[in-house]
């Protein structure tokens, strides 16, 4: 169940991170990037 | 390569180093901080010896066990049920570093609920920790929460009904003191109700006492609350400490409150149940900006002014109730508890050495008995 979770979060966080390099905008990629901050611990410290 | 890629990678540096900020502060929450024992101790155990269903699992405790030679009783003292409430686990950390016991046998566990001390109260902003000047250096303690950490239990019940039948709300399902008797197969917080119930059974426990705090407008607070099993016994300690001018009231444990230590454990195991609590204004609802200050000193303007209106069950006024006082509190009655057993139950006598008295902690400061790194 956890590796599940894992890949639905690491989706997230890579088309995130995809998304950070190809937005345009600067106010919409801070906000992707304080998304991701989120996700990331999510990904990276879940027990 | 163009502005918005420039900006994107600037973005995921400060996404880095945000993320090992915060990883950083969150991981240690989860290291256990080191108890050194005074040389008294005869054996340091696991909850998980007494209840093997906890080994390996965040709510798997220390166990310390000072035994003397002589017969007596078993007297076991429970810190850090609730760890929003530091001058119960520190009383018991205390303890486990100065005790010597003569007579009897003492069994300490000051991390009661071992996964609640490994996160935070959310939205309350309290310190992660606070530290007191020992000989040479400081000593950090977590400041937990009152509940088990939902990374180890979760999701909480819409309504929780305990193992002794009350119906709770759904987040006392993670509050060790509504667990009691505790389950078997239960949720985490249940387990370590049964752990606990499984060493007082088998050790074979005659008076146990669970060390708390309660917030200033709570209406029990400065108390023994006894289990009717020790009326008498409270009846005797409260003597005792208000000859010492200790300011403190005797609550009747209510029986049909159930789930609690002081209920649980005198009716599930026929043992004298006691539960004793200070006033800390740093978990109170009425309590302004929380810092280390106001867990070590416990000075509020909020809290003078409540009193002021008559609000609180406790004198409060601008000299506060630091912790120092609220530990000389709990070291006095439980100074107090003994030595009533001793008289009311001779054959169940426990005799304590080398602990400090309420004088001693109040004039000296908690960090005077505490020791350094080995």
């Amino acid at each position: 169940m956890q590796i599940i979770y894992h890949i639905i979060v690491f989706y997230i966080a890579a088309h995130l991170i995809w998304y950070i390099f190809k937005e345009k905008k600067f106010w919409n990629q801070l906000s992707a990037a304080i998304v991701l901050i989120m996700i990331l611990l999510r990904l990276l410290l879940v027990k | 390569m163009k502005i918005h890629h420039i900006t994107g990678f600037f973005l995921m540096i400060i996404v880095a180093v945000i993320c090992f900020a915060t990883a950083r502060s969150f991981i240690s929450m989860h290291k256990i901080e080191a108890v050194y024992p005074s040389r008294f101790l005869t054996i340091q155990k696991k909850l998980s010896a007494y209840f093997p269903g906890l080994k390996d699992s965040p709510g798997d405790t220390d166990v310390f066990v000072f035994e003397s030679q002589n017969p007596g009783g078993t007297l076991l003292i429970l810190g850090g049920t609730h760890p929003n409430e530091p001058a119960g686990y520190i009383t018991a950390i205390l303890l486990v570093e100065n005790l010597g016991v003569s007579r009897g046998k003492v069994i300490i566990i000051p991390r009661s609920n071992n996964s609640g001390f490994t996160h935070s109260d959310p939205q309350e902003g309290n310190p992660q920790r606070f530290s007191f000047d020992i000989p040479g250096g400081k000593r950090w303690f977590r400041y937990g929460s009152r509940l088990t950490n939902p990374i180890h239990q979760w999701p909480d019940p819409v309504l929780y009904v305990n193992p002794a039948g009350q119906k709770l709300s759904g987040t006392e399902s993670r509050n060790l003191n509504r667990c009691y008797p505790g389950r078997k197969k239960g949720f985490l917080t249940e387990k370590i109700a049964y752990g606990i119930m499984a060493l007082i059974r088998k050790e074979k426990v005659d008076l146990a006492i669970d060390l708390h705090e309660a917030a200033p407008e709570y209406p029990v607070i400065n108390a023994i609350v006894f289990h009717e099993n020790s009326a008498e016994l409270s009846a005797l300690a409260l003597l005792k400490l208000q000859i010492q001018g200790f300011e403190i009231r005797l609550e009747a444990s209510p029986p049909n409150l159930r789930g609690l230590s002081h209920r649980e454990w005198g009716d599930s195991a026929q043992i004298m149940a006691i539960l004793l609590e200070t006033a800390n204004a740093s978990h109170g609802r009425l309590k302004g900006r929380s810092t280390t200050g106001l867990i070590l000193d416990g000075k509020d303007k909020n809290y003078v002014k409540a009193a002021q209106l008559g609000r609180l069950f406790i004198p409060f006024d601008e000299k506060g109730v630091p912790l120092r006082q609220r530990v000389s509190r709990h070291l006095a009655a439980l100074q107090a508890l003994v030595t009533s057993l001793e008289e009311l139950h001779p054959e169940l006598c426990v005799e304590l050495e080398n602990i400090p008295s309420a004088a001693e902690v109040q004039k000296a400061g908690i960090g005077a008995f505490l020791k350094g790194q080995k």
